[in-house]
């Protein structure tokens, strides 16, 4: 379960001051999807990075299976696992070499690492490359091993941050299939994305982020009645549109973007 | 932490980062390819460089010629003269012509183009020469200055009968410079002017056209070994191109490894891993000084080949030229230097976004690394006791005077030294820039954090922070450990001087860089008694009495141990390669020791550095390994660091205190972690060097008298006492005192 209680971070872009994530509560359960949805630039990545105990809050603090990041840092990196739109391989390694030395990165024993890869070289379709080099693949066989790589380590809370950015329709339907498999499993699935139309067709639950606010929250029934739109488009557009006197006055454009 | 550092598995992330470089063709071109290419080009260059200023000397110079009286050089004078009116008048050696097979006439040589000149018959000019008498210095000191290229320290004149009447016969000995081209260039000037002379009277001879025959010449030529000279700088061509390109070998590697990172988008799964960076660092440091090595081994291999087999090793080095030994020399210095040149790359790579970001990091930083080498190249610089801790610059100094045949220890001991904790120290900060740009998302900020006063207090220090403290201190104290005897400072003077030194550098300079980095000093230092307070008064004056008790057995016989152990060391020819001048120096500096009060000794020599010393390495160094590693490592490694320090002592190098020395630093060692305290290893420091310098106090015929007379070792009966009380001390202390850790105790 991932827990996140009252999350603020603030950065200083050139000296002025920025609340990034504004006082940020939510809560995941295993065997669910939560959908982060938001524009860019409202906080999501820093919010996966406060997780991730890359990123220390002000205040307020993330637990993950009972376990707060700020303390115990590494016993958590191990329960989490990620995955980004930008993720590459290594081009001089084998898909061998390079998913067992994520293994070795997340101190998975070698025997167990050898069995996990057997079984995820059948899940994930990579069975046929498994020994040839990253640089020779195909920008699908890329992204599948990239999947596996998040997997190695057989992680309770996987962390998807944009994950179908830049992919076509083939390849984000192999990362539908993915968090389908995600659910069947019952991880915990935190998944950032500004695409609100695939959203809607993966996510249990959403929470509607705005310039480090947590807007709305809730499932799409729930929201709907809520907003009395239909789509989470639409609903985006609401409330974008409604002025916001808490922070609006304090954020630039795209000024908190780590994605670019 | 450990599940990381432990063997196996630490090698398989090597095994990761050594296959990315070494199954990148780029790293490959650089380790194979250039090598091969450079090594014959430069050698091709140097050598048109060697030639072209032999026979530029030749050709244009005039050379400075050295006499010792003015008889001397009037004669020589009236040889110049006749060799240029003959060659006026038209004279054309002979055998000179016929010798070098010149098809030209000479007339014509004259008029020729550059290469007739560049060939043996710019040979056939009369060398110009200027005669000069020096006042101020010999005529071998102003040859070995280079204020006179050649020197003739004789030239005698006698009359040889012939058939028909006598000539006379000019004998000269000159003596020269070697391996200096203008030297050398002086002395086939000088020869070919007296063989211009011999073949015109030769000739004469034959032909009798004249029987008035001039002269007839015999020229003795006595090299001069110059140790430092025009060698030098050449000298210094080859580590500088070793160097330059060890760092061109490991420069890819440390970009692809960290910069690399981020341009493929593997940097954030890495930094998301709960690997720790350091363990991350390691890895690729340990890819990339396997690169640097492999390179540097390539090019040494490649340089070795082109100087041995190419002829120019013994024209650059001298007689014995670029010999397998050398190699062997070289090489260790190499890895040590490809061990701090690739933490420095990675440094600034770690920092970089980049590929052509740690590119932009990296120019400057070679074209800096290029000013040390231009300093190299200078002929007469001298490596000197300072200059060993300069960075870079020392390495390529030591190699230059390896080559040359010339290096002396304690700068070389400097330099490896330094270069090692120079190599930790980067290695630390660059394994703290590393991933530290992908977690956040101001720079700034970042290098505040780095750097800057840190926002938490901290218990301990790390032992990162021992790596960086260690690299600003080392410098210091080396500088400072010679100023004493640039300010030839005697008895009291000096002995004041040292302790003020040892109190600056080991006690307030650790102070203030706790208080800035907010590192408890209590905790640190282990300031507190080591008693707990709670404890009944009873039990707290019983553990005060088992501390002194057991700190003064221990001192009473440790003593024993550091003077056999100094017996040992001396044994081993350390002390025997002491020239007579040294000797002397040794018995002086002990007699200006005697004539000190003793009481000053003490307080200079015995209690001032116990407690700055302790302060330092019983404390902070101490604390620092403590924080990571188990007690019984910290106090070896402390201890180890202990007897390093103590092995520079001014301007001389005391291998023989290294052992007596570490032993000292287990037992404070052992004393400080089960005590928990500081004071009573102070107590036991200041006691053992009061006693060591009470000894110095009696004469060997005193000591004699002790011992027995023929041995100036401690009688076995007075070993096995010691031995005996310094079990009982070590389990006074034991038994009186509380085993805890620091920096599980509460603030």
């Amino acid at each position: 379960m991932i827990s996140a209680e009252n999350l603020t971070k603030q950065f200083n872009v050139r000296g002025v001051p920025l609340i990034a994530v504004n006082n940020l509560s939510f809560r995941v359960m295993s065997g669910e999807v939560y959908g982060l949805l938001g524009p860019n630039g409202a906080g999501k990545t820093t919010t996966l990075r406060m997780i991730m105990g890359l990123l220390e809050p002000d205040s307020g603090f993330v637990e993950i299976s009972g376990l707060r990041s700020t303390n115990r840092s590494n016993d958590i990196r191990k329960k989490l696992g990620l995955i980004s739109t930008n993720d590459g391989v290594y081009p001089w390694l084998t898909v061998r070499e390079m998913l067992l030395y994520f293994a070795d990165l997340y101190a998975v024993e070698p025997d167990v690492a050898n069995v996990r890869l057997e079984e995820l070289a059948n899940l994930l379709d990579i069975r046929g490359f498994v020994d040839q080099r990253c640089s020779t693949l195909s920008t699908g066989q890329k992204q599948r091993v990239t999947l596996a790589r998040g997997l190695m380590h057989d992680p309770p809370v996987m962390l998807l941050d944009e994950p179908t950015r830049g992919l076509d329709v083939v390849g984000s339907q192999a990362i539908f299939r993915f968090i389908d498999l995600l659910k069947q499993r019952g991880k915990v699935v935190l998944l950032s994305t500004h695409r609100l139309d695939e959203a809607e067709r993966v996510c249990d639950r959403f929470g509607l982020l705005h310039r480090g606010n947590l807007q709305f929250e809730g499932t799409l029934d729930e929201l709907r009645q809520a907003t009395g739109k239909q789509h989470l488009v639409d609903m985006f557009i609401a409330f974008m549109n409604a002025p916001n006197k808490q922070t609006a006055a304090s954020i630039g454009p795209n000024e908190l973007s780590n994605e670019a | 932490m450990n599940e990381y550092l432990s063997n196996g598995r630490l090698w398989r992330l090597c095994q990761k980062e050594l296959r990315e470089s070494l199954r990148d063709r780029r790293t490959l071109f650089t380790l194979i390819l250039m090598p091969i290419l450079v090594y014959p080009l430069l050698s091709m260059a140097l050598q048109r460089l060697v030639i072209g200023s032999v026979s530029k000397a030749k050709a244009e110079a005039v050379f400075v010629l050295g006499v010792a009286d003015e008889e001397t050089a009037n004669n020589f004078l009236q040889l110049i003269e006749e060799a240029q009116r003959l060659k006026s008048e038209g004279f054309v050696s002979p055998i000179t012509t016929i010798r070098t097979q010149d098809p030209k006439p000479m007339d014509n040589a004259k008029s020729s183009s550059e290469q007739a000149e560049s060939s043996e018959s710019a040979g056939d000019e009369i060398a110009k020469f200027d005669i000069v008498q020096p006042q101020k210095e010999s005529l071998e000191s102003a040859l070995q200055n280079g204020t006179v290229d050649l020197i003739i320290t004789k030239l005698t004149i006698e009359s040889v009968k012939l058939e028909r009447g006598s000539v006379p016969r000019h004998d000269i000995q000159a003596e020269f410079r070697q391996n200096d081209f203008r030297s050398e260039g002086a002395l086939s000037g000088l020869r070919r002017i007296t063989q211009f002379l011999n073949d015109f009277q030769s000739d004469r001879i034959r032909t009798r056209i004249d029987r008035k025959l001039p002269v007839a010449m015999t020229l003795k030529a006595k090299g001069l070994v110059q140790p430092a000279d025009l060698s030098n700088s050449i000298a210094g061509v080859i580590p500088l191109v070793l160097i330059l390109m060890t760092i061109t070998g490991a420069v890819y590697p440390a970009i692809d490894l960290t910069a690399g990172e981020r341009e493929r988008g593997t940097m954030e799964a890495l930094i998301a891993s709960p690997a720790p960076r350091f363990a991350l660092l390691l890895s690729k440091y340990v890819a990339v000084v396997t690169v640097a090595v492999l390179t540097a081994l390539a090019n040494l291999f490649a340089t070795w080949m082109t100087l041995s087999f190419g002829g120019l090793g013994q024209a650059l080095l001298g007689k014995s030229g670029f010999s397998i030994w050398t190699l062997f020399q070289i090489l260790p210095l190499l890895i040590i230097f490809a061990a701090f040149f690739s933490a420095i790359l990675l440094a600034l790579c770690s920092f970089a976004r980049s590929f052509k970001e740690a590119q932009a990091y990296l120019i400057p930083v070679m074209l800096l690394s290029l000013g040390p080498g231009l300093v190299t190249l200078m002929p007469n610089v001298q490596f000197t006791t300072l200059l060993g801790i300069v960075p870079l610059l020392n390495i390529l100094m030591l190699s230059r005077d390896i080559m040359l045949g010339q290096s002396s220890l304690v700068p070389a001991f400097a330099a490896v030294f330094s270069t090692i904790i120079y190599a930790c120290a980067t290695l630390v900060v660059a394994s703290r820039l590393f991933g530290a740009e992908a977690a956040t998302s101001g720079s700034q900020e970042s290098w505040s954090e780095l750097f800057g006063r840190p926002k938490k207090r901290q218990l301990l220090p790390d032992i990162g922070e021992l790596a960086i403290f260690l690299a600003m201190l080392f410098p210091v104290f080396f500088v400072a450990s010679n100023l004493g005897g640039m300010f030839a400072l005697k008895g009291s003077w000096a002995l004041f001087f040292n302790a003020l030194i040892l109190f600056v550098l080991f006690l307030i300079l650790p102070l203030i860089y706790c208080c800035y980095r907010r590192v408890n000093i209590p905790t640190t230092f282990r300031l507190s008694a080591g008693i707990g307070a709670g404890e009944q008064l009873f039990k707290r004056a019983g553990r005060w009495v088992g501390y002194l008790v057991g700190v003064t057995l221990l001192s009473a016989s440790l003593w024993m141990v550091a003077f056999e152990a100094y017996l040992l060391f001396e044994s081993w020819s350390f002390a025997s390669q002491l020239t007579d001048a040294d000797k002397e120096r040794l018995e002086r500096l002990k007699a200006d020791f005697l004539a000190v009060p003793f009481w000053i000794v003490l307080l200079t020599a015995a209690v001032s550095p116990a407690i700055a010393e302790e302060f330092f390495f019983r404390g902070f160094v101490l604390s620092a390994f403590r924080s990571k590693l188990s007690d019984f490592r910290s106090v070896l490694f402390s201890s180890c660091l202990f007897g390093l320090f103590h092995v520079i002592a001014g301007s001389v190098l005391s291998i023989e205190k290294f052992l007596p020395t570490i032993i000292l630093g287990l037992a404070i060692g052992f004393v400080a972690v089960r005590t928990g305290s500081l004071w009573p290893g102070i107590l036991l420091h200041a006691l053992h060097n009061g006693l060591v310098f009470s000894m110095s106090r009696y004469t060997e015929q005193d000591l004699a008298k002790w011992f027995g007379e023929d041995t100036r070792h401690i009688p076995i009966a007075w070993l096995c006492g010691g031995g005996l009380v310094m079990v009982v001390g070590a389990a006074v202390l034991f038994f009186s005192s509380q085993r805890k850790r620091i920096h599980e105790d509460p603030i």
